[in-house]
């Protein structure tokens, strides 16, 4: 896991305002702090995808730019 | 006769936070005459409210109605569940002022909201307006029920800039010919500007608000203040610091131009705990300031729905099922058709077949979905079935060509210990209901009979009183709607008759009752028993009547 970037240490599912499931995505970042970003449910899947990801957990390690990419792909 | 109408012998609640007395309300030509012992047989028309609370109409300040304004005055079902004025144009979108060169790109933008059909825009009414006055004229034809309109920031800067309000900043001319075009709408009656840094086209492209610079919504707040009206924001709610960001630049539009400023939405989840404390305590600290800034909390749970037409994160720890899931239609119909991938996928849920997981989701109706099944969970269908409810999910699906809808009630913002604290604060406003919009994804009606059922009655968490006060007094005060929101003599008589025992909210339903027979989805009221508008009766015993005594308000 590199140190020098965020990276995805884990993410959880929420019920979106829109009446879809979004994901919560937790970055840490290279300092140490960490924070959270929704990602609503097609960016979510993208990101899942990207990633090679079939379950939630298995984001964790995984480069913030993964996060650029799923929603650029969208 | 003394009166036109007399509300005889209810609980009145007045809408100010005060303590409920019983008495009889005499109205006479629209307004509320007296509050008291009124003798018999003194007006025209008596209803008798024995048993009921009487209060002010309740007020919905974030709703988009713009569209169905135009061929039902009466926001159905809005009214009868006692709202008697709504605020549309919200998040920076309004159908005026708007040329009409750019109606189209305007309704891509309401249907990417509001999920109107294509024929609501193009055979329901006589699209004959361009400027605000226009559009008023258009809607106050035939109104049941009051309405604040908010103007929206995105048709302004489009009216301005063309197709260049979703490519670039304005100009210090152009910013100029908002600011005289927002007075325009001010004077015709706008009630306040409405902005988004939130919302996209039907192409997935910022509207054009989110173009603005900070130098931009200063100046429209400069005019604002010369009214001292709302702007209304959706900040980037999906961040809490952005939105905290957004709290801060708010305020300071607030205190420099004395006006004031609201934000939604603000909801409780367990994924983001601190969401909405961190919230709460920066908007108590520019309140301390002097700052007018209101968060809008809504108080209905968040539902969230699914089929298996598309991949959803509804499955997203279920290995198999995501990978299934995200394949093309018929490479994923090849895969739930398959028995051993099936089996598979049941056995991924565990001894209990799915019944923890997927045993309370609703069959939705609105899709293929068999109209015996509608409002049945799915634990109900798999009994009758004879499978596990995984099982018959897929079942149910494949046999319907997968457009069956499944829905996952109280998903967020739900645990109503978590939520209260938030709403029961004298600084935040209740609303954000979003009536009119995502119709054809969820029901966005009923708040305010869960706000009693949910919030007053189950859990006791606010009084009678203070509930009614958050919807009616406390919001006529926020938006500066001087006439309503509280019974008291000279004021508009707005007045709702209910139950307190019984009101509520109904079932989510579809309905084709869109224009072109487009779906939507709807709650009905319980417990409503007469709405009066204007003095007048607009809904009664379980009816709406002929009265078309709503106006435009500000």
């Amino acid at each position: 896991m590199s140190t020098d970037e965020a990276v995805i240490v884990g993410a959880e599912l929420a019920a979106g305002h829109d009446g879809t499931t979004e994901l919560v995505v937790r970055l840490r970042h290279p300092g140490g702090a960490e924070n959270a970003v929704v990602l609503d449910e097609d960016v979510g899947l993208a990101l899942m995808a990207r990633c090679g990801a079939s379950h939630v957990d298995e984001l964790a390690g995984h480069s913030w730019r993964r996060i650029m990419e799923a929603g650029d792909g969208v | 006769m003394a009166y036109d109408v007399v509300v005889r012998n209810g609980l009145v609640v007045d809408g100010t936070g005060a303590p409920s007395f019983r008495a009889d309300v005499g109205v006479k030509d629209g307004r509320i005459a007296e509050i008291g012992a009124i003798a018999p047989g003194a007006g025209a028309r008596e209803v008798d409210a024995a048993g009921r609370v009487v209060a002010p109409g309740f007020i919905d300040p974030h709703t988009h109605f713009d569209v169905q304004l135009l061929w039902d005055g009466a926001a159905r079902p809005a009214l009868e569940h006692g709202v008697t004025c709504v605020v549309p144009g919200n998040c920076s979108l309004s159908l005026a002022p708007l040329k009409a060169a750019d109606r189209q790109r305007v309704v891509g933008m309401f249907q990417q909201i509001e999920e109107m059909p294509p024929e609501a825009f193009t055979t329901a009414f006589d699209w004959s307006w361009e400027d605000f006055a226009g559009y008023r004229r258009a809607i106050e034809k035939a109104l049941s029920i009051n309405v604040a309109p908010l103007v929206g920031h995105s048709v302004i800067r489009l009216w301005v800039m063309g197709a260049a309000a979703q490519e670039r900043a304005a100009t210090a001319d152009e910013i100029a010919a908002m600011q005289d075009l927002l007075r325009q709408c001010l004077e015709a009656g706008a009630v306040g500007l409405s902005t988004s840094f939130v919302d996209i086209d039907e192409n997935g492209r910022p509207v054009p608000s989110r173009f603005a610079q900070f130098e931009e919504l200063d100046a429209l707040s400069a005019t604002l203040g010369e009214f001292g009206r709302m702007l209304q924001c959706v900040p980037e709610f999906y961040d809490t610091d952005i939105t905290i960001a957004r709290i801060d630049q708010l305020s300071e539009l607030s205190l420099k131009h004395g006006i004031p400023t609201t934000f939604s939405p603000v909801f409780d989840s367990r994924a983001t705990p601190n969401n909405v404390p961190r919230i709460m305590a920066r908007v108590e600290e520019q309140f301390a300031r002097g700052a007018r800034v209101w968060p809008q909390m809504q108080t209905r749970p968040i539902d969230v729905s699914f089929s298996l037409l598309r991949p959803s994160l509804f499955f997203a720890r279920l290995p198999r099922w995501v990978r299934v899931l995200r394949q093309p239609v018929e490479a994923r119909l090849a895969s739930l058709n398959d028995p051993e991938t099936k089996a598979k996928m049941v056995a991924d849920l565990g001894a209990d077949g799915g019944e923890r997981m997927m045993g309370k989701l609703v069959v939705r109706g609105g899709d293929a979905a068999p109209a015996d099944l509608i409002g049945k969970t799915l634990g109900e269908i798999a009994a009758a079935r004879g499978q596990a409810p995984a099982l018959a999910l897929i079942d149910l699906s494949l046999e319907n060509g997968l457009d069956v809808a499944f829905l996952a009630a109280s998903t967020g913002h739900e645990d109503t210990d978590r939520v209260t604290p938030t709403p029961a604060n004298p600084l935040v406003h209740i609303g954000a209901s979003d009536g009119g919009a995502h119709i054809s994804s969820f029901s966005t009606y009923g708040d305010t009979g869960y706000l009693f059922s949910e919030f007053v009655r189950k859990g006791g968490h606010l009084s009678l009183e203070q509930a009614v006060a958050k919807i009616t007094g406390e919001t006529a005060d926020i938006w500066g709607l001087k006439d309503r929101g509280r019974l008291k003599a000279g004021l508009a008589a707005d007045i709702v008759v209910f139950d307190p025992d019984t009101i509520d909210r109904e079932a989510e339903l579809p309905a084709f009752d869109m224009p072109g027979d487009g779906m939507r989805y709807v709650r009905g009221a319980r417990g409503i028993d007469t709405v009066l508008v204007n003095g007048q009766v607009a809904y009664a015993g379980g009816a709406y009547t002929e009265a078309r005594s709503g106006v435009v308000c500000v």
